[in-house]
């Protein structure tokens, strides 16, 4: 290849866009090392205390897009405090002040305030893409900045975003030049809209794709949104509750006949039961369905609606769907390739809504399942078993049984064969989530067979610190895995430093692990960041000396970085 | 080892040294057991609350209703917006819905605007524009109607039987439902007395 011109190496390696594969071809030789670093245009960055903005501009000082993910998975459950961290604002202002022209930034589960929002729509003139999911920290007032400076913006995309609505006029805030837009997100604002404003964007927006609206924009409005943009593809519907004339329905059902393009439904966050029917016309042609928010929404209702979407790929669902729901989802949807069964009531009494029945009958029915997360109260070996034979094509497989240690309902035995058998079939599991009553037997399984296994969730589950041993040892591809409420402690955490090496991070909360350990650890690896998030001030841990070696950890969060420790941690955070 | 149900000995967490009582976790293993089996004092498997020994450093009384936290791993933007969680802790404050046979939407009202059921039937006459819905709370069998409503346990009862205070406390949603659907429900007329 160094017979070819940088030019021509540079050209074949666009076609390399994974930025692991390109990982991969910057490693072969100083020559691509060095072609490779100017040429990449995504840069991804799973972990942003892993790095610095400094070290990101030294090696790719001409990209274009940045993906960012800031606090660690468990966050989303509520188990890492207020203020721990992932803040955006260093990073924007570093590349505000260097020459990069940035055009696209993906943040995840990251602290973003409306200053960093207006400092990022005021830098960079080619900016397009904004996405944030599962952020925090701004407000309307941050995306009125983004809507008034950023005049070539496409995709204004707001996932479970947690903002602070100050009921503005930000969606007045696009200029009436502004007609770029391809993707406007906003579902999760909980506040009015201007819906003239908005009315008129969509009007002038002829390459808009994808509209999810939020709870606010009611029945009327939506009919007149879909009539101004036939050509849409992803819809998120707002509010169904409001007192709808029988004229408004045959508005919307009209312009709903008319978005032949539409592939993806969603939203329905405040729905009355009878109004998915005027969604039937668009069914046959549907791919992805979410309906995970939709709780008015009955079992029937669903099934009614699910039986004429015979396309459908992905579908995010509630329990109330019930075994005989997802029976016909299993007839129906063919080409189904990612099921998600959400948990309508969350103390787990009232009915079972979806079994192992239900998991068994869309296994069998489904040949291209490839992701599922099923929340569900009840298990056994025998259906996971079943579901292995039939699903062996797993890329990830998420189990939460509601009720911590709840064993096979039928034998009263562990879950560990099931599992087993879903780690031994599925040879390109990636991603695994386990529950109910298992002991070490099961992370024996896993570390056998789960070879591609590169996340792990675990909770109240185990016996020894074997069982985190034979994760450690077997599953060589392990990337991020998470423990909680589970017997595991020093032992296993020091049995292998270096492994922490090849992994994103570790964590580990309610587990067994005491500061004595993290601190050897801390030692052995100054390579790592070891967190210890310690909320209660009962537990002075400097204080009583000798036995401060043997106090418990709460929460222990660890990551390999090569920029040291962070300068931003709050006072519960101690880093060791 | 005895075993009692779920052999919890094993997987018992405590902090600090054995016998150091009060260096406990704040929430004791068993207690997230007992919240997370439904939290039902009666419901608890005895094995867990009797196991007594080195298992009970923790309270016997079940916390009440409180979360493991974090548990289910269903995240807070979810939680927020749709799981019953949220329903469950506005009983008797404020709005419930309200639905009727024949009309395709639901209405909401705030039952704390009503002083009681004479107050409700007007409300309900309003929130439709129908006369008949008043007249079946108080003047049960000569009415095309009957309002129904679902209580704490999710059981559909019959409005009207219990005191109005009891009523709006335990009151989750409203249904004006027809009589002739009724029927098969066994409901007495009104002038028929034990």
């Amino acid at each position: 290849m160094n017979y070819f011109p940088d030019e021509v190496i540079e050209h074949v390696f666009d076609f390399v866009t994974s930025h692991r594969d390109r990982n991969s071809i910057s490693l072969v030789c100083k020559s691509w090392f060095k072609i490779e670093r100017y040429s990449r245009q995504n840069v991804f960055i799973g972990n942003c205390y892993a790095t610095s903005p400094e070290r990101l501009l030294r090696r790719f000082p001409c990209f274009k897009s940045l993906t960012l993910k800031g606090k660690p998975h468990f966050a989303d459950f509520n188990l890492v405090p207020h203020g721990w961290g992932g803040f955006v604002q260093p990073w924007i202002e570093a590349l505000a002040r260097s020459r990069v022209g940035l055009e696209e930034l993906r943040l995840k589960r990251m602290v973003v305030t409306d200053e960093s929002l207006e400092l990022l729509s005021r830098s960079f003139v080619n900016f397009k893409s904004l996405v944030l999911v599962s952020c925090e920290g701004f407000s309307t007032d941050g995306l009125a900045s983004i809507a008034a400076n950023c005049r070539h913006l496409q995709d204004l995309d707001l996932q479970e975003n947690d903002i602070d609505d100050h009921r503005g006029q930000w969606l007045s805030c696009f200029p009436e030049t502004s007609t770029t837009l391809v993707t406007l997100n906003f579902a999760c604002l909980e506040g009015e809209t201007n819906l003239v404003a908005l009315e008129r964007l969509v009007a002038r927006s002829p390459n808009l794709r994808s509209l999810k609206l939020n709870r606010t924009v009611p029945l009327e409005a939506l009919a007149r949104l879909m009539a101004c943009a036939p050509q849409i593809v992803e819809l998120g519907v707002g509010s169904y509750e409001d007192e709808q004339d029988s004229e408004s329905c045959l508005r919307l059902q009209a312009a709903i006949r008319k978005c032949t393009s539409l592939r993806s439904l969603s939203g329905f966050l405040e729905a009355a039961p009878h109004c998915l029917s005027a969604f039937q016309p668009v069914c046959h042609n549907l791919t992805s369905l979410n309906l995970s928010y939709a709780a008015e929404i009955n079992g029937s209702h669903l099934i009614r609606l699910i039986e004429h979407c015979k396309k459908l790929q992905r579908l995010w669902i509630l329990d109330s769907i019930g075994d005989k729901g997802l029976e016909v989802v299993a007839s129906t949807c063919k080409e189904l390739q990612e099921l998600r069964v959400f948990p309508t009531d969350l103390h787990g009494g009232g009915n079972a809504a979806v079994t192992e029945d239900g998991l068994v009958a869309i296994s069998a029915g489904c040949p291209k399942l490839h992701s599922i997360l099923y929340f569900c109260q009840q298990m056994t070996n025998e259906a996971l078993i079943t579901v292995a034979k039939n699903c062996p094509n797993f890329i990830r497989f998420r189990l939460c049984i509601l009720e911590p240690h709840k064993p096979d309902h039928v034998t009263s035995q562990p879950l560990d064969e099931g599992f087993g058998a879903i780690v031994q079939a599925c040879k390109n599991l990636k991603r695994l989530s386990v529950s109910g009553l298992l002991t070490d037997q099961v992370f024996l399984y896993i570390g056998m067979f789960a070879t591609q296994l590169e996340m792990l969730s675990i909770a109240f589950a185990g016996d020894t610190d074997k069982g985190m041993l034979y994760v450690l040892n077997g599953c060589k591809k392990m990337r991020k895995l998470e423990i909680r409420d589970s017997p595991f402690g020093d032992a296993a955490l020091l049995a292998d430093v270096n492994k922490y090496e090849t992994m994103r991070s570790l964590w580990m909360s309610s587990c067994e692990v005491t500061l004595g350990g993290c601190k050897r650890l801390a030692q052995k690896a100054p390579w790592l960041n070891v967190e210890i998030i310690n909320e209660n001030d009962n537990n002075r841990m400097e204080e009583e000396n000798g036995y401060e070696g043997r106090q418990k950890v709460d929460k222990l969060y660890l990551y390999r970085t090569v920029v040291g420790t962070r300068v931003d941690a709050p006072p519960f955070v101690w880093i060791l | 080892m005895e075993k009692d149900g779920l052999g919890l000995e094993i997987t018992e967490l405590r902090l600090g040294l054995p016998g150091t009582e009060k260096m406990m976790k704040k929430r004791g293993f068993t207690e997230m057991i007992m919240t997370s089996s439904g939290s039902n004092s009666d419901q608890c498997e005895s094995g867990v609350v009797s196991s007594g020994g080195d298992v009970g450093k923790v309270s016997e009384s079940p916390v009440a209703k409180s979360q493991v936290v974090g548990w289910p791993p269903v995240c807070s933007y979810r939680r927020k917006n749709s799981c019953k969680e949220v329903s469950t802790t506005k009983v008797g404050l404020g709005y419930v819905k309200v639905s009727m046979d024949g009309v395709p939407y639901l209405r909401k009202m705030d039952l704390g605007s009503s002083q009681g059921y004479d107050d409700l039937a007007f409300a309900l006459d309003k929130l439709f524009g129908f006369h008949g819905i008043g007249v079946a709370l108080k003047d049960g069998d000569n009415c095309e109607y009957v309002t129904i409503y679902e209580d704490k346990d999710g059981d559909w009862m019959l409005a009207g039987d219990v005191p109005w205070g009891m009523f709006i406390e335990s009151c989750k949603r409203l249904r004006i439902m027809k009589r002739s659907d009724a029927t098969g429900f066994g409901l007495q007329p009104r002038g028929v007395d034990e």
